[in-house]
């Protein structure tokens, strides 16, 4: 297990929770499953991780998938709003 | 009340000490119609069925605008121009609900009512009329579509298809505002409209099909208004009613695309299940502030359930009410949503059907992420269906998966009333630590106490759920 650094990007209800759009942080997850479940405890993002989906560099991915040393990933909830 | 009469209609004297409001409708025999001079009509009614379904219609009036009375006796046989066809009569305790439910008795009759309508015209010619089905006009529509029939991958050919096509729209709302206007002006040959709402204030800044003067009207009269003063040749089918189970299948299956304009996650999740199961196109966005995502699901493409497997309870992400919207988002996704229609009708481009959009409106930043088929997915795939784990529907079901709880309300210190039950108070906005042990939290509307659920959760806490629908699903519920 080794620390990687990620920029993540929030995407709408995850967004206002967090308060800010994007950071670069450090992660010591392995998958991107674990690392979900990371920011909704470390952020209160409150939202149950089984309902966020990550994408990592561009396409949507399961929760198994390995995090990547330098990737791009961004959260996204449900979106309700019409 | 609802009658039919062979005699000459008058309006009748009403009185009613609670009611300040009276509205007296009489619709009349017109000299002309369609640019045909008209002498006479002759009005058929299938007596039994009219009858019974205006009354349906008249105690709907009621209910909805709540009216002190409403009567309507429509006039059967032949008329001579100028005579009295119908009188709509409505009382209510304030005159824009008279109004309104006045109106509202109008444009449903038309519908809804089997009464038929022969127009005698002066050049010896007569004929059945409609209710609202727009004549053909093929210069008009040539005229209307000039500019786009010069792209290429238009053509006349594609003005053809157009015509032909059936286009759904679930919701007239925010994203409705952006999209009927560019599916209509196209020549979308039918646009169906669902939507049971009526227009508020708090609508306007977004929903710009609507004025002012609409506010407290049927959402779908004024859109399909909004429709056919655009274009006349669209034929404008209104559904004044919400997409339920009972009904999903029947709508999808009469029409060739869908479009998701809903405001709510168990609509779209619905919906995506009815496209599925009749193999039609669903173009489905959703908004949040500033931004907004976008996606289109095709018969055999990656569904809306592949990327969201687990069903999320509907307030775990809040509502346009709570959140509040910026009304230029869903006007452009909305917009977006018309340009997918049109490239699958027209087949032109490449559709999202293996992508989603996310749209910033703060930066002007786009992303589309590629997204595959998923093998769990409950709906296309052989996943099970599961429910978002931090939410139970009613006080049984707590008691069923929990066994002995504490209800924990998480409102705030100024919210009424108190609940009658046993329960501790810990408002949200201060909350720290919860008791231990299995927890019901409760709120006003469900949004803060699944907050509280959620976060549990994440922490490793399965012991903790939240009641939907907040403190009036408390209502029932008798402590054991």
């Amino acid at each position: 297990m080794s620390a990687k650094n990620v920029t993540v990007r929030y995407f709408a209800v995850l967004r206002d929770r967090r308060g800010l759009g994007e950071e670069t942080l450090s992660t010591e997850s392995d998958t991107v499953g674990d690392f979900i479940r990371e920011l909704v405890v470390r952020y209160r993002l409150d939202l149950a991780p089984a309902l966020i989906r990550a994408a990592q560099d561009g396409s949507f991915v399961d929760d198994s998938t390995p995090i990547r040393d330098g990737a791009q990933i961004v959260l996204v909830p449900p979106v309700a709003g019409g | 009340m609802f009658q039919l009469s062979h005699e000459p209609l008058i309006p009748w004297p009403v009185a009613s000490d609670s009611a300040g409001g009276f509205v007296t409708f009489e619709g009349k025999v017109r000299n002309h119609a369609n640019l045909r001079q008209v002498l006479r009509l002759e009005y058929e009614a299938y007596d039994d069925l009219a009858i019974s379904e205006g009354e349906k219609l008249v105690a709907e009036a009621v209910e909805r605008y709540r009216l002190e009375s409403a009567t309507v006796v429509h006039r059967v046989g032949l008329l001579e121009v100028g005579e009295t066809a119908v009188i709509i009569q409505t009382a209510a305790a304030h005159r824009r609900e008279a109004f309104a439910g006045c109106e509202w008795i109008l444009d449903q009759l038309k519908h809804r009512v089997p009464i038929w309508k022969k127009e005698y015209y002066a050049d010896g010619d007569s004929g059945w009329v409609g209710a609202d089905a727009p004549g053909p006009n093929p210069e008009l529509e040539a005229q209307l579509t000039q500019r786009q029939r010069r792209l290429a991958e238009i053509g006349d050919d594609g003005q053809v298809r157009l015509k032909a096509a059936r286009v759904l729209v679930v919701g007239t709302g925010g994203l409705a505002a952006g999209c009927l206007p560019y599916l209509a002006a196209a020549g979308v040959g039918q646009l169906g409209l669902i939507d049971d709402d009526l227009v508020d204030l708090s609508n306007l800044h977004r929903q710009i099909l609507f004025t002012v003067e609409d506010v407290g009207r049927l959402k779908v009269e004024r859109a399909a208004q909004f429709v056919n003063r655009l274009n006349p040749t669209v034929e404008v089918h209104r559904h004044a009613e919400r997409l339920t189970e009972v009904n999903a299948d029947r709508f999808v299956a009469s029409y060739d695309w869908i479009v998701d304009g809903s405001d709510n996650l168990p609509t779209k999740f619905l919906l995506n299940e009815a496209c599925r199961r009749h193999g039609k196109p669903l173009v489905t966005a959703s908004v949040h502030g500033f931004e907004g995502q976008l996606l289109t699901v095709q018969p055999d493409g990656p569904c809306l359930r592949c990327l969201f497997p687990t069903a999320p309870a509907s307030r775990c992400v809040g509502t346009c009410a709570e959140n509040g919207i910026l009304g230029v988002v869903p006007g452009i996704l909305g917009m977006l949503q018309a340009n997918e229609v049109l490239k699958g009708i027209l087949g032109y481009g490449e559709l999202l059907s293996h992508r989603t959009l996310l749209l910033d409106l703060r930066s002007g930043e786009t992303m589309s992420l590629s997204r595959t088929a998923n093998p769990g997915c409950p709906v296309c795939g052989g996943g099970t269906d599961i429910s978002d784990p931090c939410e139970v529907a009613s006080m049984s079901e707590a008691h069923a998966r929990l066994g002995v709880f504490i209800v924990v309300d998480v409102r705030e210190p100024d919210e009424e009333p108190t609940i009658s039950c046993d329960h501790v108070r810990l408002p949200f906005s201060t909350l720290d630590d919860l008791p231990e042990g299995n927890l019901v939290v409760v709120c006003e509307t469900g949004t803060r106490s699944l907050r509280v659920a959620a976060r549990c959760l994440a922490g490793g806490r399965t012991n903790v759920v939240s009641l939907r629908g907040g403190v009036a699903s408390l209502a029932e519920y008798e402590p054991r």
